[in-house]
């Protein structure tokens, strides 16, 4: 079978989608962890405050989560569209 | 498997150009405002002092939602934009939670209900703060530290739309793949409910909630 350049258009697109996911998720991960051990710290200090501190720091994960979110959003035009 | 990227759609010709309808998300939108208005007379229909099963739901988000936009805006601008905010999270929520169910799909999870939901937000946010500080005062925050950061600051407001209907969409999105993909996998039976309970469940919770307190905190940035 010959490798025509349709294929390789396709195999890019792949790994281009694995790359985005893969590299795209670091940044995420560390920021959400950042939150939340800052939001521990923030809840053993001030243990009455527990309520507000959790939805603060869901919030802020969430907004921290986005640029995984772009990265999902690439990863699936470019295994689906492309 | 095979009908992942797979939407329905109905395309209309009208004079000479077409226009495309999304089946499913229009018919599952009409499911969720169906399901809305069925809790909204169930809740409000006979009303006591001694609440009943569906009207104590009802009340506790009607008092969080006044709570957190009380705080957010003032008193009565607050009290103002309670119902709106509180309408949006319940939407969201029951959007979200309906692909629970077999043979349902999320609306959310087509880029067209969290876009038009966004830009609502946004003709709402710049509207409030037109009327609150007045036309001078609202262009001149354009131009706020200084004269040429105009593109800048005009970009920013723009990306809040894209930035927050871009996260329900892949949150939403990415959970129902992954369900699909494990379903898939493992002839759905033993993982596709924990999975459901956490994707659906708290992530399609979370989504909801976090949707509605950004477009209160666009809101209430546009205000002050």
């Amino acid at each position: 079978m010959a490798i025509e350049g349709t294929h390789l258009v396709q195999a890019a697109a792949f790994l281009g989608a694995g790359l985005s996911m893969g590299l795209g998720a670091i940044g995420p991960g560390v920021g959400e962890g950042l939150v939340g051990s800052k939001a521990c710290e923030a809840i053993g200090k001030n243990p009455g405050e527990a309520g507000l501190l959790t939805r603060t720091m869901l919030v802020g994960q969430a907004v921290s989560e986005s640029t995984g979110i772009y990265a999902l959003v690439i990863a699936l035009l470019l295994l689906f569209v492309v | 498997m095979e009908d992942l990227g797979e939407i329905h759609q109905l395309i209309v010709p009208l004079f000479g150009h077409e226009m495309t309808f999304n089946l499913e998300p229009i018919i599952m939108t009409w499911i969720v405002i169906i399901i809305l208005l069925i809790f909204g007379l169930l809740a409000s229909r006979h009303k006591n002092i001694v609440p009943g099963p569906v009207q104590v739901i009802g009340e506790l988000f009607i008092n969080q939602f006044y709570d957190l936009s009380e705080d957010a805006l003032d008193k009565d601008l607050g009290r103002k934009y309670a119902p709106l905010i509180t309408a949006l999270f319940m939407f969201l929520l029951f959007a979200n939670w309906i692909g629970m169910l077999p043979h349902m799909h999320e609306p959310t999870k087509d880029l067209n209900t969290p876009l038009s939901l966004g830009i609502m937000g946004f003709v709402i946010a710049h509207y409030t703060g037109i009327r609150e500080k007045g036309f001078k005062e609202y262009t001149k925050s354009y131009f706020e530290p200084i004269f040429f950061m105009m593109p800048l600051n005009l970009i920013g407001e723009l990306a809040k739309v894209v930035s927050i209907s871009f996260r329900l969409f892949g949150n939403i999105m990415g959970g129902s793949i992954i369900i699909l993909v494990v379903s898939y996998l493992t002839l759905s039976l033993v993982l596709p409910p924990f999975l459901i309970t956490f994707f659906v469940i708290f992530i399609g919770a979370i989504q909801a909630f976090v949707f509605t307190m950004l477009t209160l905190v666009y809101i209430a940035v546009q205000v002050n």
